[in-house]
């Protein structure tokens, strides 16, 4: 007696109907398997846009299989175009995935410490193929995602979708952008550089004003990890940013997609009568089939995008240069927010912080989650809903402007002397004066007036610029103001660039000075994306 | 529908494309990422080393007598250093080992008798690893020029002013000697206790130098030899043993400038301190 038997159905097929006709049933087996449904013929079917089956055997993998289960069968021809959705949902999606995806890949080459994380990153621009261009895409990719949520949920807000019945799904779609606007905040601490520092610090200080203040100081440890940010801090952000926040993420979004395919896509606003919701009722010939059209145009724009981004980081795009390692000790001159949340920056300089910096806030996160249920007119039609979009149009405004009041150019009074020397060297991104051709910064000193005399165009040009910000210095109280270039041969291929600026107190007549210098090394290679 | 196949058919092609062609850049790329990552922390020691290293070994690594070794020299490169302190291993191995964890004692039979602090933050001083690492790229980075002659600045020719605090010195030029103490004899590199910089200036109720020493050679207790100012801060650089300030050690202070001073410098030093008030 055999201690195990081995039996292999496809021999005995073979041995029944002889190879060739055994073996092309075995394969009509298995493609209809893995599709769900489709034998091969039906495949090459939905490939050649043939007239379907009866009964339609393209509509079993929606029935039968995981992937398709939630898509829909059909769709509304009037929701299949650009408008009324410009396919920022699919978008939102597209990017959600490719995130996971370029993320996975960069989780392998990094660590979540302090001690190793900024190498960690080193490493993988310098000694990991496709490294850098990996990192370039999963940043452009995030950068894309938040523009693309944003005009998701502007573009829900004007043709009225978020209003009875689809109120749940609105709410669900503010708190997959939050999420997606945690995630990518998240994502900036861990090249753990200044840059990552900084913008996070100033995001994470607001939760120390939460009153009393004894819950502030509490929930600022549970953020942070410690009272400043380090190696606790780090493991958290990163902990959120590839766990805890893409499983919320990927919950919310099954929420989401279901309720959208519950309620089905909301027809253009005109299309219906007023309190109609028409969307499930599908006129046989208004009906476009997931197979062949939808999913043919999905694959087509995948490989699109997927070769545009690729491509794109590649060749045009770099996600911002490493900065030096994080540095709690020193605060780069004019660190900003990421530019999605400049508006809260914005806010913060208008008063208060508790008041500006969390309940302002908080209000108009809790307004927007609630929307629909306050906001209940009935129609969704442009015409009826001018008071809603003219908000909608001025809040819009209002966020450009806040984001506005968040950059350095508002509302920071630093001295205009360190202001004039960051001009040319400034702390949160290379500038001009690294970026500037190292051979062309002939050894010497030169005077910012007599920029003219430099003796080649780059000099010149940053003499200039130079020269023009010192105006900035010349005050009531300042006068004399001058500035001087020095670079200096300091060591085989390294040169030291000084700038300095001077000038006399009108008050005392004493003389003032400050200064800045840089080592600029032949192969630094700045604003090269590395 | 059908150009929709043919367009994706495509943009994978061009996916496949784009794909080749960074991968056949990437060794070229990665070197010069590299390349850019050496010559970066080749800068940043230059920082490190302006702000921490500079006061001993000099703003361009040519040491200071009696202070710190020369590094910008070229023993240190041709392993005639390496052999003398008997170090076996490689040279940026010596280097980074002395910078993490400083020098416990001074080397026998040299000429500093102060020690190496630790500077790696895993021997309790302030610089991450990446930031020694940075310093030894910047030290190293000398080696051409050392070894094409750099070095030690040569110690001055000429007569040198000599222990007796009597004689006449020329008259003094205080900012050459402010020059002086801030440059190549390394004195701000131990006197650099007050909050406000160098130890010569007057810092909260502590009168500057100048005063201090009118009042010192005066004081009860006083064991030097000196009848004015003038002499007492002569006195303290040439002979700092004669008298020690409660709270100080002898044998601190190098007592070798005698030997490496003129009497110029001696006279721009002495007018230099006694301005400070």
């Amino acid at each position: 007696m055999a201690i195990f038997r081995l039996h292999i159905p496809v021999l005995d097929q073979v041995k029944q109907k002889g190879l060739r006709p055994a073996l092309k049933e075995k394969w009509v087996d298995v493609v209809t398997r893995v599709t769900a449904g489709l034998n091969p013929d039906d495949v090459r079917g939905v490939l050649r846009d043939d007239p379907p089956g009866r009964p339609n055997p393209r509509l079993t993998p929606h029935a039968e299989g995981f992937w398709l289960h939630m898509k829909p069968t059909y769709y509304h021809r009037m929701v299949d175009g650009f408008y009324p959705t410009f396919r920022l949902g699919w978008l939102s999606t597209f990017f959600g995935v490719f995130e996971i995806i370029t993320g996975i890949f960069l989780m392998i080459y990094y660590t979540p410490s302090p001690l190793v994380a900024y190498e960690n990153m080193l490493g993988l621009l310098s000694n990991v193929p496709f490294g850098q261009v990996m990192r370039d895409m999963h940043r452009l990719a995030a950068e894309l995602m938040v523009i693309v949520v944003v005009l998701h949920m502007l573009r829900t807000f004007i043709t009225g979708s978020y209003k009875k019945p689809r109120q749940f799904t609105w709410a669900t779609g503010v708190v997959l952008l939050g999420v997606t606007l945690v995630l990518s905040f998240s994502g900036y601490l861990l090249p753990w550089d200044q840059l990552s520092l900084w913008a996070v610090t100033i995001g994470a200080s607001m939760v120390e004003a939460i009153p009393p203040e004894v819950v502030g100081r509490n929930v600022n440890l549970l953020v942070r990890g410690a009272p400043e940010f380090g190696a606790n801090g780090l493991l958290r952000f990163y902990l959120l940013h590839v766990v805890a926040l893409p499983l919320a993420g990927i919950v919310a979004f099954g929420v989401h997609y279901y309720k959208v395919i519950h309620h089905g896509h909301s027809l253009p606003p005109e299309a219906e009568k007023v309190g109609e919701d028409t969307a499930k009722r599908v006129p046989m010939d208004s009906r476009v089939y997931f197979m062949p059209e939808i999913l043919t145009r999905e694959l087509w724009y995948v490989s699109a995008l997927v070769a545009i981004l690729f491509g794109a980081a590649a060749f045009l795009y770099n996600a911002p240069a490493l900065e030096p390692h994080a540095n709690p000790l020193v605060t780069p001159l004019h660190t900003t927010a990421p530019w999605y949340f400049l508006w809260l920056q914005g806010l913060l300089k208008v008063g208060d912080k508790v008041v500006w910096g969390l309940i302002v806030p908080g209000l108009l996160t809790g307004l927007l989650l609630v929307l629909p249920y306050l906001e209940v007119g009935p129609s969704r039609r442009y015409g009826d809903r001018r008071i809603g979009l003219s908000a909608g149009a001025l809040s819009v405004a209002a966020l450009a402007v806040l984001s506005y009041m968040g950059t350095p150019y508002y509302g920071v009074t630093t001295s205009p002397d360190q202001e004039a020397v960051a001009e040319l060297l400034p702390q949160t991104h290379p500038g001009p004066l690294r970026s500037a051709p190292w051979e062309d910064l002939t050894l010497g000193s030169y005077e910012a007036a007599a920029w003219s005399s430099a003796p080649n165009a780059t000099l010149q040009d940053l003499l200039h610029e130079f020269n023009t910000s010192l105006t900035t210095v010349l005050s009531p109280d300042r006068t004399d103001v001058a500035g001087v270039i020095v670079i200096e041969d300091w060591q085989a291929d390294l040169k030291k660039v000084t700038l300095r600026v001077t000038w006399t107190n009108v008050a005392d007549g004493s003389a003032g000075e400050f200064s800045e210098s840089v080592y600029l090394h032949r192969d630094g290679r700045y604003g090269q994306g590395a | 529908m059908k150009a929709q196949i043919a367009l994706g058919m495509l943009a994978f092609l061009a996916l496949i494309g784009v794909l080749v062609v960074v991968a056949i850049g990437e060794p070229e790329r990665m070197a010069e990422v590299t390349r850019a990552f050496e010559a970066r922390q080749i800068e940043t020691g230059a920082s490190l080393f302006e702000a921490n290293c500079r006061p001993c070994h000099g703003p361009q690594g040519q040491g200071i007598q009696a202070v710190a070794p020369a590094l910008n020299a070229p023993d240190l490169f041709d392993g005639s250093r390496l052999a003398a302190v008997g170090f076996g291993g490689t040279l940026p191995d010596y280097v980074r080992g002395v910078v993490a964890a400083g020098r416990p004692v001074p080397s026998a039979g040299t000429n500093y008798p102060q020690r190496m602090p630790a500077w790696g933050q895993e021997y309790g001083g302030p610089l991450r690893s990446d930031q020694v690492d940075a310093l030894v790229a910047y030290v190293l980075n000398w080696e051409a020029r050392a070894l094409a002659g750099g070095g030690a600045p040569p110690t001055p020719s000429g007569p040198t002013v000599g222990a007796d605090i009597t004689v006449a010195l020329p008259p003094g030029d205080a900012q050459r000697g402010k020059a002086l103490s801030e440059g190549g004899l390394g004195c701000s590199g131990c006197h650099i206790l007050a909050p406000v910089g160098p130890a010569w200036l007057a810092s909260g109720t502590e009168p500057g130098i100048g005063t201090r020493a009118e009042q010192r050679f005066q004081a009860a207790g006083y064991s030097g030899k000196a009848d004015s100012a003038e002499q007492y801060l002569f006195e303290s650089v040439v002979a700092p043993n004669a008298y020690i300030e409660p709270g100080y050690q002898a044998n601190i202070m190098p007592l070798n400038f005698a030997d490496r001073l003129s009497s110029q410098d001696m006279a721009d030093l002495i007018a230099y301190m006694l301005s400070l008030k």
